[in-house]
């Protein structure tokens, strides 16, 4: 009894020692980048480094909004994500209902054309995009960004599945009541779908925030960057510091990582919902 | 007097309007629920077609092609008088049929970023999934406490974005960074991460891991939770040992989403992209270059060889579907 007891406790300590490891590694480049992004070039570069934050976060701000137009690429990415999170999700979820509730003509086939391409990378048909793009004279444009991927396979896919459990009968008393069938899409089936479109909101606002290769091949002027593109490009400026560089980053990062504080458990179901494809 | 006269002239345009609304509604039949059903799905399977189904196949067909420069002119045009339109030739281009495709077999760079992304894989993914596996069982055991919080602090690079975390480890393990810092600590000489080849895709194996960890045992996490738990009441009245018990329950139970998740890291591995362009450069060397990279410079840098990076895609892309599928039939078994 007592030899188990000892086995136990040694157990429990493994596991509080492994959880706490990796706690504190997860935290390290966190950590590290605020430290670089506070201190002057000069207090960073030396060896051994000093290990704790300092002060001047504003300064090295200062010249990095002097020496780059990053701010703008904030609003950019901002701006970018926002306005296709939300017309993506209309888009996706007004599909998803007819798919889920209406009968029509090659339901079955057009669904399955679009259930094919959920296990293409879509990110890699950047080379027709950028010749089409380049063809109708959309290069270095928001619109060139944020079209292309609107009609979200995944997105569509999420809220045909959930959009099937609205039960018809709710549906049906609806039009005896005279509602227009947009109204019902509006008024009934959105309403009742707030926490998966909370979560595909999620899934995709993330998928064009990380977007990377593409804009990195269709946006031309640093005035037209996304955080990405703007934060590849500073590695090569020789007014820049690895100083600014991590203040860059710190704004790219922290304030998604509030929202992941805030929003976790939408964050939590839309990681779930995005991997339940099958 | 002349703003009464416009004002009733507003007041009866509105009305006129009105009564002609009222005469639309009423002599047009209410839309049909299919018409409905179009009119929602028209939107999205406009965008589809234009922006995934056209670029698809535009990406196979181009693999048969040498790309000789932007198209002028227009292939085709529509003229209906008010509507017109035209479809400009999207590219000059030379027939060469499998030509891309077989010069692929000789090319020593495609082989190399082949090699890179495949060597990358097979460390990064296991040692990924054994972690997130690992946390995802130290976090469900009974008596952990702060459960919320380590899951939090450990899923939090979910969040980071992909090029500024890159930018954060290319400084961690700069020469003067703080691994060799950490290093030095412990007695070791600084390793030159970005010169050696070996060390070079250490470096994006572990910036990969750190950013998917998390990611990965929120699934694990969550399927972990749906197994019952009579099934570990009854192994614990069998006298099962703790091993026992992961070996014949857990793992078992958990294996469509941990099968799930080997599958979806190593397409997300496959990907790999943003990671080795900031971090290494696909350097020293060449050691570190991706297929996609490899796609984006044969496509984008220097020259474009948009033929043959399209023949690179589509190779690229049958490997990941390749994949994709087996796994469904391996899961599908179950």
């Amino acid at each position: 009894m007592r030899e188990q007891r000892r086995k136990d406790a040694v157990w429990k300590f493994l596991t509080y020692s492994f959880i706490l490891v990796m706690t504190v590694a997860m935290m390290v480049p966190l950590y590290w980048m605020i430290v670089a992004a506070t201190l002057p070039q000069e207090e960073f570069i030396q060896f051994p480094p000093r290990l704790y934050p300092g002060t001047h976060f504003f300064e090295n701000f200062a010249v990095l909004h002097a020496e780059t137009e990053f701010v703008v690429s904030i609003w950019n990415s901002v701006f970018i994500a926002v306005v296709y999170t939300v017309l993506s999700v209309l888009l996706c979820s007004m599909a998803g209902f007819a798919f889920a509730k209406y009968e029509f003509r090659f339901k079955e086939p057009i669904f399955y054309l679009i259930l094919a391409t959920l296990v293409l990378p879509i990110q890699l048909l950047v080379i027709p995009l950028f010749l089409m793009m380049s063809q109708i004279g959309w290069m270095d444009t928001f619109r060139a960004i944020i079209l292309p991927w609107l009609a979200n396979p995944i997105g569509i896919f999420l809220m045909r599945q959930n959009m099937r459990s609205i039960p018809d009968a709710l549906l049906e008393s609806a039009r005896m009541d005279g509602a227009t069938e947009f109204q019902i899409f509006y008024r009934i089936a959105l309403p009742a779908m707030r926490s998966s479109l909370a979560a595909l909101a999620i899934i995709l606002f993330l998928f064009q925030w990380d977007l990377f290769l593409y804009p990195l091949v269709i946006l031309e002027s640093s005035a037209n960057y996304t955080i990405p593109v703007a934060l590849s490009g500073l590695e090569e400026s020789r007014r820049i510091n690895y100083d600014q560089i991590m203040v860059a980053s710190s704004l790219a990062i922290i304030p998604l990582a509030i929202l992941f504080l805030v929003l976790q458990k939408q964050f939590v179901s839309g990681i779930l919902a995005g991997s339940l494809k099958e | 007097m002349s703003t009464k006269h416009t004002s009733d002239g507003y007041h009866r345009l509105w009305d006129r309007f009105r009564s002609f609304r009222r005469e639309l509604t009423e002599r047009t039949p209410s839309l049909t629920r299919s018409q409905v059903a179009y009119l929602l799905i028209s939107p999205f399977f406009v965008l589809f077609g234009l922006f995934l189904l056209f670029p698809i196949v535009y990406t196979i067909y181009l693999s048969f092609f040498e790309y000789q420069g932007v198209g002028d002119g227009r292939l085709f045009y529509v003229d209906l008088g008010p509507i017109f339109f035209e479809v400009p030739r999207i590219a000059e281009l030379q027939f060469v049929g499998f030509g891309n495709y077989t010069s692929m077999l000789a090319d020593g760079l495609f082989w190399q970023s082949m090699f890179n992304t495949t060597y990358i894989l097979a460390i990064q993914v296991p040692i990924m999934i054994g972690l997130a596996l690992a946390l995802a069982l130290a976090l469900n055991a009974g008596f952990v406490r702060f459960k919320g919080v380590f899951r939090t602090a450990i899923a939090l690079p979910v969040s980071a974005n992909i090029v500024a975390y890159s930018t954060i480890f290319l400084i961690l393990f700069n020469e003067t960074g703080f691994i060799n810092y950490l290093l030095s600590v412990v007695g070791v000489q600084p390793i030159e991460w970005m010169r050696s080849e070996f060390w070079a895709r250490k470096t994006i194996v572990g910036a990969v891991t750190w950013r998917w960890t998390g990611y990965n045992m929120i699934i694990l996490l969550a399927g972990l939770q749906t197994i019952p738990q009579q099934l570990y009441e009854a192994a614990e009245i069998d006298g099962a040992s703790r091993w026992e018990k992961f070996r014949y329950v857990t793992l078992p139970q958990l294996k469509p989403v941990l099968l799930f998740v080997v599958v979806l890291s190593t397409i997300g591995t496959f990907k790999l992209f943003a990671e080795p362009y900031v971090i290494t450069g696909g350097g020293p060397t060449n050691a570190t270059i991706t297929i996609v990279q490899y796609i984006y410079e044969e496509a984008f840098v220097g020259s474009p060889n948009l033929g043959y990076a399209s023949a690179l895609t589509v190779v690229f892309v049958a490997i990941v579907s390749v994949i994709s599928i087996v796994q469904i039939k391996i899961g599908g078994d179950d």
